[in-house]
């Protein structure tokens, strides 16, 4: 649709929305239950992830480091590191599973963690993710593919009711609770891989954040591949679902680029009720998309009367273009934090992967922003609307539940952008008159 | 020379209460068994309050991704805030092989054309400092092509903690910043704040009251600090550390060096803040300032205790259980006891030989200092029947447990607590907390558990 610009290569990032990839492992491991996320690395990046996601997510987040200091940073090939690091968990917890991912440092120097791994006498899943290459979806998704090359069993049975979901990284955990309900109402067992909806939904317990607290179990791991059915969602995910389908020949796949507004959720119904031979699907999902079409036609005035930037991940992107665009809303501009093959197909007139130093050129070209809390900032002094999505959302509470997926999200997220732009145009007005 | 500081020498610190005890100090971080953040943060935290010099970061995606617009760092400076920006070089895989330096030379200049800072101060990471990049002549060359200070600091990750950061952050601002200019004007009350950084405003909480004694702020390291005024930092009468350790060493070279005495303190709670304001009078030694300094803080304790009065009521009898690190574990606890509240325990496990033997001053004989927090605190709130911790999110379980009032004091802070006026707020805090029912209404069983 729109066209995708480079930008020319800029020396530096200012106001940097990339994040890292030991960042989008560290989340996926925390969607794996009773696990320790554990970064090979200096400790600085473990401890900025935990306060980050701590305060995303107002909750204790599990996660270790193994400390690399500057004289095992020459002297240690990280076999000192993280096998001293893994006995100090173990003196004090037993975790499922470890979660050990490396970040930039260990992989400048060339640590083998695949090889320290085989020396190590407990569960665990090793993933290299250094943090000069790709981001956050590409951090997320290594981490997932590799807890099912390295954990999944392979199988060649079938079994018919069980279901996969591949949810992508920028999936707030209450949605990911959503897409497996939807898909559990058309009668399948659901797994979601990894699983935020039980373990960063904000649930109060015991012992918080010794380990993670909910997610996928290692035995459900195990035993995914005899799964009839692998729903992937966004294209970070793609070569996640391609490495369960190696583990069983049989298992079949449908792809979403995305589950933001009508059309992608139209979509999957189809194929559900293809699937499970049903003729109508529940009660609650017929509802939902009357209610849907209803609030796209009450939005469709404010929104199509905005012009909107909206930064974030791709296959966060292309739900929220997606989304708003079917409403009417004009995204003039699309920001991404790294490159994908999504960017080409967003519903954007024109999309960069860039930072908030060109989101802040271009300030003339839209009144509404859905972003990050650092676009919050932006917005708040270039006096522009704002709706707050996506990594990181430090002010605001509630984020954990906040849907934007499927006909009920899609919904409420229609009508904050439409009341957002509305209240942002009415302080505008009266401010000329005064 | 390289600038790269002694780190040996930084760990030794003469200053440091432990060094002299012949404990092994700031001690490498066990793996798998730590929590605190590293070199790099430590640096971060101690210069990034300079909102007229740009902050650029040599390095990959987490280390300034995560953790740009994460203080708030209250600044006057007119122009563009700095501090609220973030500058990263971003590095690639392709300049992990074949050197970043071009690209940082390149993103200096940038950042000069574009913004126009009064300083750049450039950060080695990890990634950065292990392939070698020569983050000192980049510098040297664009300090000299710009005619503007370009410091490097060098305080990569791995080198340690956050302490020895700030410490490292120190050491790039004595060897490239102070003495580097004369002041305009100088007066025999001139002082440097060292190790404020401004947070939510705290210095603002009692710099008005410098001012109307008319102690002159010559300089900050570095809350709402400007780049011309450290420069001429030399030229001080009195260093005063504010409640932070970390940069002892500095002070003792500038002692060393320039001959300017230090002190440290801290303006936490009405006791610390009059003391404090009373010790920099004192130590500037001007009778008439020590008389004046003493008026003043009659005035406003005098006001203070008046606005607190509605307060002290509704905290007679109250106790509270403090679980937090470093100084924290003392100076919540003063600020506590000035408002009338028993502090019964309060948790020493992360703080320094330093900070433990203040708590236990101030807690006093029947007053716990807690090793292992999390064990201990459950019972300790029944034994002693506390109305209130105050910990970090991790203990809020054990508050709901046990239906008393929580507030979690390791939450990135909003307000100020500093000094006479963040007392009230504290206490307005304090009073919410305990008169809030959540915690025992959230503590109530499900109806199917009973």
């Amino acid at each position: 649709m729109g066209e995708v610009i480079q930008m020319p290569s800029k020396p530096l990032q200012v106001n940097p929305v990339k994040l890292s990839q030991p960042m989008g492992a560290t989340l996926a491991f925390l969607g794996v239950d009773r696990c320790m996320p554990l970064m090979h690395g200096g400790q600085g990046c473990a401890s900025f992830t935990k306060v980050y996601f701590t305060r995303h997510f107002s909750e204790p987040i599990a996660l270790q480091t193994t400390a690399v200091t500057d004289v095992t940073a020459v002297l240690d090939g990280g076999d000192y590191s993280i096998v001293e690091a893994v006995k100090n968990i173990r003196s004090k917890i037993t975790p499922a599973l470890i979660g050990l991912y490396t970040t930039g440092m260990p992989e400048t120097k060339g640590d083998d963690i695949r090889g320290v791994a085989s020396k190590i006498d407990s569960p665990l899943v090793h993933v290299n993710t250094t943090d000069y290459e790709g981001g956050l979806e590409s951090g997320w998704a290594l981490t997932a593919k590799a807890l099912i090359e390295q954990l999944t069993c392979e199988t060649e049975t079938i079994d018919d009711e069980k279901v996969v979901i591949l949810p992508h990284v920028s999936l707030q955990p209450v949605e990911v609770e959503k897409i497996k309900d939807l898909v559990a109402s058309f009668g399948y067992k659901v797994f979601a891989i990894p699983d935020l909806s039980t373990s960063l939904d904000g649930h109060l317990g015991e012992k918080q954040a010794a380990l993670s607290s909910g997610g996928i179990g290692i035995e459900e791991i195990r035993d995914l591949a005899d799964a009839t059915l692998v729903i992937s969602i966004g294209e970070s995910m793609n070569p996640v679902a391609t490495a369960l389908m190696k583990k069983n020949p049989f298992i079949r796949r449908l792809h979403l680029p995305h589950l933001g507004g009508l059309i992608a959720s139209d979509w999957l119904v189809e194929k559900l009720l293809e699937e499970s031979e049903l003729k109508t699907p529940p009660a609650a999902v017929i509802r939902w998309r009357k209610r849907l079409q209803d609030a796209m036609l009450d939005s469709h005035f404010s929104l199509g009367q905005t012009r909107i930037l909206v930064v974030g991940e791709p296959d966060q992107l292309a739900g929220i273009c997606a989304s708003l665009y079917e409403a009417g809303g004009r995204v003039s501009l699309a920001i991404a934090t790294t490159k994908s093959p999504q960017l080409k197909n967003l519903k954007a007139d024109c999309v960069i992967v860039g930072d908030l130093e060109d989101a802040e050129k271009a300030a003339a070209d839209y009144d509404l922003i859905v972003g990050n809390f650092h676009c919050e900032t932006m917005a708040r002094r270039l006096g522009k609307a704002i709706v707050v999505r996506g990594f990181p959302n430090w002010e605001q509470v509630g984020n954990q539940l906040k849907n934007d997926v499927f006909y009920e999200g899609g919904a409420y997220f229609l009508f904050e952008c439409a009341n957002a732009a509305t209240e942002h145009r009415e302080l505008h007005a009266h401010g000329s008159f005064s | 020379m390289s600038s790269k500081p002694n780190i040996r020498e930084l760990l030794t610190e003469s200053a440091c209460e432990h060094n002299k005890q012949k404990k092994p100090s700031c001690n490498a971080p066990k793996p798998g068994a730590t929590t605190g953040g590293c070199a790099f943060e430590g640096a971060q935290i101690s210069l990034f309050p300079y909102a007229d010099a740009v902050h650029l970061v040599h390095g990959p995606a987490t280390c300034l991704g995560a953790s740009w617009e994460t203080r708030a760092t209250g600044t006057s400076w007119e122009g563009r805030d700095f501090t609220q920006m973030g500058f990263t070089t971003d590095v690639s895989t392709n300049d992990v092989i074949f050197s970043g330096e071009k690209k940082l030379s390149g993103a200096i200049k940038y950042i000069v054309e574009l913004y126009a800072p009064e300083a750049v101060f450039v950060y080695s990471t990890c990634v950065t400092a292990l392939i070698g990049d020569d983050i000192d002549q980049v510098c040297k060359e664009a300090s000299a092509s710009y005619g503007l200070p370009v410091v490097p600091v060098h305080a990569p990750g791995f080198a340690g903690s956050k302490n020895l950061g700030s410490r490292l952050g120190g050491e790039a601002v004595l060897r490239h910043l102070i003495g580097t200019k004369e002041p305009e004007t100088s007066t025999p009350y001139d002082i440097n704040l060292i190790g404020e950084y401004n947070v939510t405003g705290d210095m603002w909480q009692y710099s008005y009251l410098l001012d109307e004694l008319g102690i002159r702020v010559l300089s900050t390291l570095s809350g709402d600090g400007r780049i011309s005024a450290i420069r001429t930092a030399h030229r001080a009468r009195l260093n005063v550390i504010v409640c932070a350790k970390s940069l002892v060493s500095l002070t003792r070279k500038m002692q060393e060096r320039f001959g300017i005495p230090w002190l440290s303190l801290s303006f936490y709670g009405k006791r610390d803040t009059s003391d404090g304001l009373m010790a920099i009078a004192n130590a500037l030694g001007d009778a008439d300032l020590i008389e004046r300094t003493a008026d003043l803080i009659r005035r406003e304790e005098e006001r203070l205790e008046q606005e607190l009065i509605p307060y002290r009521e509704l905290f007679k009898g109250k106790k509270a259980i403090l679980n937090t690190g470093g100084n924290k574990s003392w100076s919540i606890a003063a600020a506590l006891q000035d408002l009338g509240i028993e502090v019964v325990a309060t948790s020493v496990r992360k703080a320094t030989e330093d900070d433990r033997a203040k708590a236990a001053e101030y807690l006093g004989k029947d007053g716990v200092l807690m090793l292992n927090p999390g064990q201990e605190q459950p019972g300790l709130i029944d034994e002693k029947g506390a109305h209130i911790l105050l910990a970090g999110g991790r203990s809020l379980y054990t508050a709901i447990k046990k239906r008393i009032a929580f507030i979690d004091v390791n939450q990135e802070k909003k307000k100020s607590y500093g000094a006479y006026r963040g007392l009230l707020t504290l206490a307005e805090d304090i009073r919410n907390a305990l008169e809030n029912p959540v915690f025992k209404t959230v503590g109530a069983e499900a109806p199917w558990e009973k």
